[in-house]
């Protein structure tokens, strides 16, 4: 292990009632300070649990989860979260809602740092939360979380209603923070284009488990696309996913090999990597070296 | 890694802790001033009833007591006002505990969790249990200033007016009751942590309005049944020959004494000046009237009874609500996590 982890879980599970199902169950991961990870998968995987778990704001049924090297809950003032539905008090106008950050945090907080992402999409401090459209509470909780100076930002959907632009511009706002702060941004999307650009380090989570974490770069250069004869034996590599069409067979594997010279390969896109493990539920975890709790 | 430790200046001096007062308010200042507004002009009705209209009833009776068979005028209208107005202010320093109760149910708590924001305030630097904290302290002060203000100036409105007006309440009528002690003043705080647990609990507005209110009217019901009971009340044994047994107060039991010695509750006819009642007595073997009850002097008592029972009910709410948020949000440091 190098450097503090900003998380860190081991069997961590959630479940919402005592006879409801599991949300996340059987999480382990680490995930290093200092990147930008995209949390990714389906509807109702788990994502937002796992940022909640992360923020403090529910206790884990088992397991253990760790943030910033404590418990969630004392990371506190360190940590900045947006729900997804970016929750403000309607009844406070933009400047009472910075005024409630000044109000509710310690001296880390930066009035200006908050001003100025609020000045910069044009926000009226008078104006009431209630009037303001989805792209501007986003802007507005934003400005709540940086304004912290967190060390780590979570954020799940962020940026769901944004038009393009404001996407764009926000993304830019987050990654000016990374880079100027090394703080640690976790960004949760079911849209895997959303992030890729962005991010350096990915959680997929798929069914209540972390199927895949790593660097992005690392999880590509893990695994081939291969095109060979039908009749191929692929027993030597994992295979995550393979199809026989006529008499050739594609796969994605994680190469444990050398690969034969007469196959045809290729690097994976990260999304043909993302959805052939969410084809193969059956495929094996992977997670690189570093992000093992 | 350098850049992600917090530079110098932020970690020489201690934290600033955070001002939860200055947002209680802001967040909440409808409330705030409704319920400033609201003590106010019940009390200032209690002052103008206790004042100026006890003196013109007790002035109307004096005339209606000085008229002579052949009749004489005095001022109704002085008399029914008095009336009137004590009734309405009973009504409102009762209905207090219940106004509370449905403001902290629907909009304290219950509200914020719907919504989000109470998890908003939490990724501040604000643990779940300080904000609830804060959430009840604030409000428990100035209700308990209020309710116990508006207490203290209906138990002055209603004294001034006794033994001058002929039908003023006595000190054991069930609204007088109420209105004019501490248990009135507890009950609100009751109400008060009534709604933030069911607010915890069923984190939606409508459901934790029910809730509480349900369950504060559960307990005031309660809290008035067992009223009597709660203090060794004084039997006394009186004629036959009067109408009814002797002495006023809360009645816990009251019936015939026969030549036994034993207790009949009820049966309670009458004088023994009317024949029927004669007879139905004499049937009975009664000899006497027998009344338990509490006189004036078992108030306080009483009272103080109640709203120590009221505020055990209360402290345990409290602490209910507080192992609810622990157990939903893990606030509480893990031992295990505090040795890594």
């Amino acid at each position: 292990m190098t450097g503090t982890a900003a998380i860190e879980a081991a069997a961590l599970g959630k479940r919402f009632g005592r006879r409801g199902g599991w949300a996340l169950r059987d999480c382990a991961f680490r995930l290093p300070a200092g990147r930008v990870c995209a949390v990714v998968g389906p509807n109702g995987a788990g994502k937002s649990t796992l940022l909640a778990l992360a923020a403090g704001l529910l206790a884990p049924s088992e397991g253990e989860i760790t943030v910033l090297g404590g418990r969630p809950g004392a990371a506190r003032e360190r940590v900045s979260y947006v729900a997804q539905d970016k929750p403000l008090y309607p009844q406070l106008t933009v400047a009472e809602t910075l005024r409630m950050g000044a109000d509710l945090n310690t001296d880390r907080w930066d009035a200006s740092v908050a001003e100025r992402v609020v000045a910069d999409g044009d926000l009226n401090p008078k104006s009431n939360i209630r009037a303001l459209s989805g792209g501007q509470r986003t802007r507005v909780a934003l400005a709540l979380a940086l304004a912290k100076r967190p060390e780590l930002l979570l954020l799940d959907e962020p940026m769901a209603d944004l038009d393009p632009l404001a996407r764009h511009q926000m993304m830019g706002l987050l990654m000016a923070q990374a880079a100027e702060s090394g703080t640690t941004i976790v960004m949760s999307s079911h849209v895997l284009a959303e992030l890729e650009d962005s991010c350096d380090h990915l959680l997929l989570v798929d069914g209540g488990q972390v199927r895949i974490a790593g660097e992005i770069d690392e999880l590509l250069a893990a695994h081939r696309r291969v095109s060979a004869p039908a009749d191929t034996v692929l027993d030597a590599h994992t295979v995550v996913e393979s199809r026989t069409t006529g008499r050739q067979l594609t796969a994605l594997i994680r190469p444990l090999a050398p690969l034969a010279a007469d196959w045809q390969t290729g690097t994976p896109t990260l999304e043909e990597l993302v959805l052939s493990y969410l084809r193969n539920p059956q495929a094996p975890t992977t997670k690189t070296p570093e992000t093992v709790a | 890694m350098t850049a992600l430790a917090p530079s110098p200046a932020l970690t020489s001096r201690p934290a600033r802790s955070p001002h939860l007062l200055r947002w209680l308010i802001r967040l909440h200042r409808p409330a705030l001033l409704a319920w400033i507004a609201f003590v106010l002009v019940v009390g200032g009705l209690l002052l103008w009833v206790g004042g100026p209209l006890t003196d013109a009833s007790a002035e109307a009776w004096k005339q209606y007591n000085a008229c002579g068979a052949d009749g004489c005028s005095y001022d109704v209208k002085a008399i029914g006002r008095y009336k009137d107005w004590y009734n309405y202010t009973t009504i409102a320093v009762i209905a207090a505990p219940f106004l509370v109760t449905a403001w902290s149910g629907a909009a304290l708590v219950s509200r914020e969790l719907e919504s989000g924001t109470a998890q908003l305030a939490w990724t501040q630097a604000v643990s779940p249990a300080r904000w609830l904290a804060a959430k009840l302290a604030v409000p428990a002060v100035l209700i308990a200033v209020g309710s116990g203000l508006l207490a203290g100036l209906h138990h002055w409105a209603w004294s001034t007016g006794q033994g001058r007006i002929d039908t003023v309440k006595g000190w054991h009528d069930l609204g007088t009751y109420a209105a004019n002690g501490t248990a009135t003043a507890a009950m609100a705080l009751a109400g008060l942590v009534s709604g933030v647990f069911w607010g915890l609990y069923k984190r939606e507005p409508y459901s934790a309005l029910f809730g509480s209110l349900m369950s504060t009217g559960l307990l005031w019901s309660l809290v008035a049944i067992a009223t009597p009971h709660l203090w060794p009340s004084v039997s006394k044994v009186s004629s036959l020959t009067h109408s009814v047994p002797a002495g006023s107060g809360i009645v816990v039991d009251q019936g015939l004494v026969t030549s036994t010695g034993k207790h009949l509750s009820g049966h309670l006819c009458g004088s023994t000046t009317y024949g029927h009642c004669k007879t139905v007595y004499a049937k009975l073997d009664a000899v006497g009237y027998y009344n338990d009850y509490h006189p004036q002097s078992h108030y306080w008592p009483l009272q103080l009874t109640s709203t120590a029972i009221i505020l055990a009910v209360t402290a345990a709410l409290t602490v209910a609500s507080f192992s609810l948020l622990k157990r939903r949000t893990g606030s509480a440091p893990a031992r295990k996590a505090a040795a890594v």
